[in-house]
């Protein structure tokens, strides 16, 4: 019944900007704090989530039409438990460095709120390629925001972007690489964020206003 | 009864599936992940290895074990139980085996496996001692292990400004075991500290709250790990 509603572009590029599962819908913002420090982080932590986000959203379309509604929750973290652990041990065998940088942040993903929160908001009611679709919108739009984090913060801490030189050391601002700065930086985000839509709204508002 | 037989049978069905998959994913990573993590513990031998100060190798080059077969034939002491010494106190744990090299001068090399509790779990450290006449001095160490830590924060533990914090401690300093400058009242540093590292090395205090603010517990654990390689030492080498 919701595909009817819900255009294959539409389940894409909602969470690019529109419904940004960091910025708009402020979702799983542990991992977003924690591991932001660098780009290369960053783009690691996006990168898993959203193969597990595309995965599991996929996957519980499949099985929706068959899973009881009273173990619907405990069946979708068990299949996203079980993508998760998948990308936990490719990542081990394949990119241990960063496996090993991302640590305990790459099982957390299981309890990360998008995944189940797409599951139960999205998958649970379309069909598998819109809700992989959707899996996939969404993880760009939080590997987008994670990877906007992370490279701001390795630059004012570091002066570097994925390690390349910026700018000198003596400009770096330190307190970007600790838990106020990570705040700091996703709140200017946000508000950025907010600015935008604000403006896009008003624009769209005085459009309608000049049409009539 | 009828609903319930239904859930149960969804649900095995389900995890049936999801195991199928998972076994598949994992037979695949199996031979990877052990390369991956094999090739750590050489890196990380071959760092230990080689003199923090000059970058050159304590032994010959063809001491360096590039198989598992040569690592093998440089195991010194090992146990079947997996660990070789623990100190509950620190704690800290000596993990099996531990090797045993010779320098180029002749001297010994002892390299040792081990680990402390950081914030999330084990942090395992891989150190070498070089045994002189009163007694051992820590040369290098290679944190081999630390994913259960917090990235940006524990989790620099082996970024080379912090790990380099934990190299060339003498004998010295092990006396009343090592501690970070935290546990050892030496907070705030004064403003002359890094001229004063090596000296503060010698009365056993490792200077890591500057270049690790915000995460004590991860150096810590270093900190009692080396502690407990070198009892360790103490207790088996005559």
């Amino acid at each position: 019944m919701a595909d009817n509603k819900i255009s294959s572009w539409s389940a894409l590029t909602a969470g690019w900007i529109r419904q940004n599962p960091t910025f708009v819908q402020v979702l799983g913002l542990c991992p977003v704090l924690a591991v932001s420090t660098s780009a290369e982080n960053a783009l690691g932590m996006g990168l898993a989530t959203l193969g597990v986000l595309a995965l599991s959203n996929l996957f519980i379309s499949f099985v929706r039409n068959v899973i009881p509604n009273e173990v619907r929750i405990p069946v979708y973290i068990s299949i996203i438990a079980g993508f998760v652990t998948m990308v936990n041990l490719l990542m081990h065998g394949y990119t241990y460095s960063l496996w090993l940088s991302l640590g305990i942040y790459i099982p957390l993903i299981v309890v990360n709120c998008i995944p189940l929160g797409r599951a139960e908001a999205f998958a649970s009611k379309n069909t598998p390629w819109k809700s992989f679709l959707d899996g996939l919108g969404m993880g760009m739009g939080f590997l987008g925001a994670i990877m906007l984090i992370g490279i701001t913060r390795e630059l004012f801490d570091a002066g570097t972007i994925f390690g390349y030189r910026i700018w000198p050391a003596a400009y770096n601002v330190f307190v970007i690489a600790l838990p106020p700065g990570a705040f700091l930086v996703i709140g200017l985000y946000m508000g950025l964020f907010k600015y935008i839509g604000r403006m896009r709204g008003q624009k769209r508002i005085q459009g309608s206003g000049e049409s009539k | 009864m009828g609903n319930h037989v239904k859930v149960a049978l969804v649900l095995t069905l389900v995890m049936l599936i999801i195991g199928i998959i998972l076994s598949g994913v994992y037979v695949m990573t199996l031979n990877p992940i052990q390369k991956a993590d094999l090739n750590a513990k050489f890196e990380a031998i071959k760092f230990v290895l080689t003199d923090p100060q000059t970058g050159q190798l304590l032994v010959n080059t063809d001491q360096i074990p590039e198989t598992m077969a040569q690592l093998n034939a440089k195991i010194w002491k090992s146990d079947s139980s997996g660990v070789l010494y623990s100190n509950s106190k620190l704690p800290g744990y000596v993990l099996s085996p531990a090797y045993l090299f010779k320098g180029k001068n002749g001297e010994n090399i002892y390299v040792i496996t081990g680990y402390g509790i950081g914030f999330g779990g084990r942090v395992v450290t891989v150190a070498s001692f070089i045994q002189q006449k009163n007694g051992f001095i820590e040369n290098a160490i290679d944190v081999i292990d630390f994913s259960t830590e917090t990235p940006g924060l524990g989790a620099k533990i082996n970024d080379p400004d912090v790990r380099s914090r934990f190299f060339d401690i003498p004998n010295s300093g092990f006396k009343d075991t090592i501690k970070v400058n935290k546990d050892a009242d030496l907070f705030p540093l004064p403003s002359n500290y890094k001229a004063e590292i090596p000296a503060y090395k010698k009365k056993g205090i490792v200077v890591t709250s500057d270049v690790m603010t915000g995460a004590t517990i991860t150096p810590r654990s270093v900190a009692n790990t080396l502690n407990a390689m070198y009892e360790f030492l103490e207790k088996e080498v005559k």
